[in-house]
């Protein structure tokens, strides 16, 4: 009784049973994206390869990106079983003494095992690669750039919707789509509505492509122009005026835009260019503006600290050697060996070991040459010229004749872009930077002790020295102070090119060039002059869009506005001067 | 009677001096080194002294050539152009060298050329250069325009890139190169509109100068690497630079802190190799493109031997200045000493020192397997060689990604392309 009623619904689930069996079969005929790949590997033709690797757009099979990323470091191999079938493997980690690597079959993504079982080490040697060529690695960058769209970083899916808007094919379309619909940042949202926009402007209805080009001209994205224009001469040639007009306001748009974009970004380069000729030229308004030293040896200040930041970053990491020439002193530095944040702050840690050691040499200078000729500006002249080439020898010597490089630390190599206009981290901490200097220097020379004195001895000496000021010391410390700042100048322009034992004679020039426009002897004159050539100089060159034209322009203006006011910007009277 | 008697013993004297010196000569041979050793250059240029002092020692190990020492006479011209003309002078006429390796700029190697030409002395120059010359005095190594520029941009349009912006440092290597590089890209249908960085056209419309140009030690890129990724805000544009050395540096930095990458906006430079990596930040230059006939990195048994004997030799050298750790190799250096081999087989086949004959050996092809492979002397003076594309890693050095094995070497190109209709 129980058997018998239980029959029909066996015989029921049996029947479901199958057809359940059937359904998977029917759902894995399509087959896994790893079944897909070896498929793909192992066809010869090119074109076909490519038409199987296409298939995979749409799966969000994180497999393919890590098959792919091993194909294209050669990672795979082709290995020939005993029975003859070909089986693509990835080979992974290290090598043993014998030069095997542990292999992973790609269809299944587990070990590849021999027939009693046992996982089979292969030497790369002796396997076929797995060969891919520009075009091979665009094609699967293509499917894991739509992988991307699902990335959790932001910027993988800004770079994933930008590729796929500016490919226009309109198969994309729905998964675009889709992914507004749960897209976040509003900074993506824009791309994908622009991205949609673009696609829409391949599309064959004039209608559509106005629409979009409305939008497109809504959100003025430089990145679209070229598309536009193609659309727009396209459309003048097909006589179809709608469109064109459509375009003509879109790419009007997009050139405000970029005009808006140049200007402030030309603004920031300004300031920024003007910073870094101030921080370089602050020491030098010290030592040839306040003192009257010709100081031709301004530039090796800047040197010291450029290589005072190359040492300093060396002690961080592995420790470094050198010979200090003619005495032979072996000098060894054991490094530090420090990793991540740790070692990034190498650079802020160079910054007063900068300004202290240029600043010691400096003393040292003024010591031995400087304070015999402050009567005698011509000879100081000849004198510290003397000094710069001497000091350019012993840095080859100790360093080599070869330009050595400061990494950027991290927080000095990204940017911050607000409408389009990039913000390089570098130049705004060099703004910064300026500031804090300048502040600096105006509350010691104005808010100190050692302040005042400087001033009155830079103003008379003489007359100082009877008041019973010890001018010598004064003498000595400012010079200090003014090597010290050029110092701070080395350890910044690490980050804008290499480290070299001529590296000073580049900014010498520009040194002498906005002291003298801004006035000697006025630290406010060359903060203002600075500013005004780093100014005149990025918008020239926007201008001219000729950077070797605007530097001549400049320095043409700067002669002619020495003509008409050869005191420079603000002449700041005084005795040691006249 | 006096006369007389002066001009026996003048001639005596010579004939004396003739005998010693021929009894010398009898078993060396000397060779002129003209390369930069101080100056602005000295800092390539001294790698070029190094691998030819090697090179002549390996020689002279084996037993010579023809069986003389190769005796070196090494002069420095301290980065002087002119002074390239008096050196050249010097080992023609007073030291009466061989055969002459030398120059790295091409202002260089032009203020050396009337000297060797009027002498007729032979001159092998190295350095990848810009072409449109074919002198019968050099013996060309370098790699031609289209053995280096037309590679990489051919490399790039295969990679889909539709947009090419060109930089350069403002002399005449790149502003040729990039004139020629501007017709070959018009002749593959790049609108004009899409190659970037300026044109100066003169009273008739023709374009007369392509790229955008900076001077030699510029530092400051703000300006133009703004422009560069206004130019490449469409995904699909390259920077084709001809930037030297030192200028390098800043730009790269500049470009990398303005979030320009290999993936975005990839730089081919023609002048940075593996030696120039040593002072470059390479970490900010990962995945950027390289374009020579060798690299460090390529796989071949010659290659590995050139390497290991090359670095065998750094450690027990007694020659003067050498620098010993760190050192690397690139195409240049291979390039000398790919030269030297050459010249050697030329003056076996030749049996002679003799450049007319040497000259007329070379001519008519002689083969060298050297590390960048095999290279075959051409009779235009220039060399059939591999060309290689790489993309620089983070340690310095490149990984191969494609070969162009036996490239003939082309000096006249302007105005071989014709623009696509």
């Amino acid at each position: 009784m129980v058997w018998k009623s239980f029959r029909p619904l066996l015989l029921c689930t049996l029947v479901v049973g199958v057809g359940l069996l059937a359904d998977v079969r029917a759902m894995a005929a399509p087959e896994t994206a790893r079944a897909t790949i070896v498929r793909a590997i192992l066809t010869s033709d090119d074109a076909q390869k490519h038409t199987i690797i296409n298939s995979l757009i749409g799966q969000g099979d994180e497999a393919i990106r890590e098959i792919f990323t091993a194909w294209r470091q050669d990672n795979l191999y082709i290995y020939t079983a005993p029975n003859g079938a070909k089986i693509p493997v990835e080979l992974t980690g290290d090598k043993d003494a014998d030069g095997t690597q542990a292999a992973v079959r790609v269809d299944s993504g587990e070990p590849l095992k021999d027939a009693s079982g046992q996982p089979l080490r292969l030497v790369a040697k002796q396997l076929t690669a797995v060969e891919h060529d520009a075009s091979l690695r665009r094609v699967m960058k293509n499917v894991v750039d739509l992988l991307d769209l699902g990335s959790p970083l932001p910027a993988k899916r800004l770079r994933a919707v930008q590729t796929i808007g500016f490919a226009q094919k309109a198969d994309k379309l729905p998964v675009l789509e889709a992914r507004t619909g749960i897209e976040t940042d509003t900074e993506i949202k824009k791309e994908l509505r622009e991205a949609i926009a673009l696609i829409h402007l391949a599309d064959p209805d004039d209608g559509v492509k106005i629409k979009a080009l409305v939008v497109l001209q809504e959100l003025h994205n430089s990145s679209s122009y070229d598309l536009i224009n193609a659309l727009r001469a396209k459309a003048e040639k097909d006589n179809k005026p709608a469109v064109t007009a459509a375009a003509h306001s879109a790419l009007l748009a997009i050139d405000h835009h970029r005009s808006v974009v140049k200007f402030f970004g030309t603004l920031f380069r300004g300031l920024s260019a003007g910073s870094v000729l101030l921080v370089v030229a602050l020491g030098l308004a010290i030592t040839f503006g306040l003192m009257g030293v010709i100081n031709m040896a301004h530039g090796e200040m800047i040197t010291v600290g450029a290589y005072a930041t190359y040492i300093t970053q060396n002690v961080f990491g592995a420790g470094m050697n050198f010979t200090l020439p003619f005495i032979k002193i072996a000098i060894h530095l054991p490094g530090l060996h420090l990793t991540g944040w740790a070692y990034q702050l190498y650079f802020l840690v160079a910054i007063p070991i900068g300004f202290l050691s240029a600043a010691l040499v400096g003393i040292a200078l003024e010591r031995s040459v400087i304070r015999f000729l402050y009567r005698r500006p011509l000879e100081s002249l000849l004198a510290t010229f003397g000094v710069s080439l001497i000091l350019q020898q012993m840095f080859k010597l100790t360093f080599g004749s070869n330009n050595v490089n400061v990494d950027s630390p991290v927080y000095l190599s990204s940017n911050w872009t607000v409408f389009d206009v990039t913000f390089d981290w570098n130049r705004v901490f060099v703004i910064g930077f300026a500031v804090v200097i300048v502040f600096g220097v105006w509350l010691a020379l104005t808010k100190t002790p050692l302040g005042l004195l400087i001033r009155c001895v830079m103003q008379n000496r003489m007359m100082a020295s009877c008041m019973g000021v010890r001018t010598e010391r004064v003498n000595m410390l400012t010079f200090g102070l003014g090597s010290g700042l050029a110092g701070l100048a080395g350890v910044f322009v690490t980050q804008l090119g290499t480290v070299g034992p001529s590296m000073g004679q580049e900014y010498i020039v520009d040194s002498f060039m906005t002291v003298v426009v801004g006035g000697v002897g006025s630290i406010f004159g060359t903060v203002v002059s600075a500013l005004g050539i780093g100014l005149t100089d990025q918008s020239l060159q926007q201008i001219l869009l000729n950077p070797v034209l605007g530097k001549i322009l400049v320095l043409l203006a700067i002669i002619l506005f020495l003509q008409w006011r050869p005191t420079g910007l603000f002449s700041a009277r005084s005795r040691s001067l006249d | 009677m006096i006369t007389k008697f002066s001009k026996l013993l003048g001639a005596g004297v010579i004939a004396l001096s003739a005998l010693v010196g021929s009894a010398r000569a009898a078993d060396t041979v000397k060779v002129g080194v003209l390369h930069d050793l101080s100056g602005t250059m000295a800092i390539s240029e001294t790698s070029l002294r190094d691998v030819l002092l090697f090179t002549f020692d390996e020689i002279n190990a084996k037993g010579g050539v023809l069986g003389k020492k190769i005796v070196p006479v090494i002069v420095d011209p301290g980065s002087v152009w002119p002074a390239f003309a008096e050196k050249s002078k010097q080992l023609l006429e007073v030291d009466k060298v061989a055969v002459t390796f030398g120059c790295w700029t091409s202002v260089s190697r032009k203020s050396a050329l009337p000297v060797f030409e009027k002498d007729n002395g032979l001159l092998f120059y190295p350095v990848q250069y810009e072409g449109e010359e074919e002198s019968q005095n050099v013996c060309y190594t370098a790699e031609a325009v289209n053995q280096q520029a037309i590679p990489a941009v051919d490399f790039f349009i295969a990679q889909g890139k539709k947009k090419f912006y060109l930089i350069g440092t403002d002399y005449v290597y790149p502003q040729t190169t990039n004139l020629v590089l501007l017709e070959y890209l018009l002749s593959k249908g790049v609108p004009l509109a899409n190659i970037g960085g300026g044109f100066v056209k003169d009273s008739s419309g023709k374009i007369t100068n392509a790229g955008k140009y900076t001077p030699f030690g510029h530092k400051d890129y703000q300006q133009i690497i703004a422009e560069i990724k206004d130019f490449a805000a469409s995904g699909d544009a390259c920077v084709i630079s001809t930037l030297n050395g030192d200028t390098n540096p800043p730009f790269f930095k500049e470009y990398a802190a303005a979030g320009l990458t290999a993936d975005t906006c990839p730089v081919v430079s023609y002048s940075i190799a593996e030696d120039e990596f040593r002072s470059l930040p390479a970490k900010d230059l990962v995945g950027q493109i390289g374009c020579w006939t060798y690299f460090q990195s390529i796989d071949s048994p010659e290659n590995a031997k050139f390497l290991a004997a090359f670095q065998a030799w750094l450690k027990t050298t007694k020659a003067d200045g050498v620098v010993k750790e760190g050192r690397v190799v690139d195409s240049p250096m291979v390039l000398s000493y790919d030269g030297v081999y050459l010249w050697k087989a030329c003056v076996e086949k030749a049996g002679s020192f003799d450049v007319d004959k040497v000259r007329a050996v070379w001519k008519s092809g002689i083969s060298f397997v050297g590390p960048g492979g095999k290279v075959t002397t051409q009779p235009n003076m220039h060399l059939t060689k591999t060309v290689y594309i790489g993309e620089s890693k983070a340690d310095g050095q490149f990984k191969i990604l494609k070969t162009f094995p036996d490239v003939y070497g082309e000096p006249h190109l302007k105005g071989t392309f014709k623009p696509k209709e």
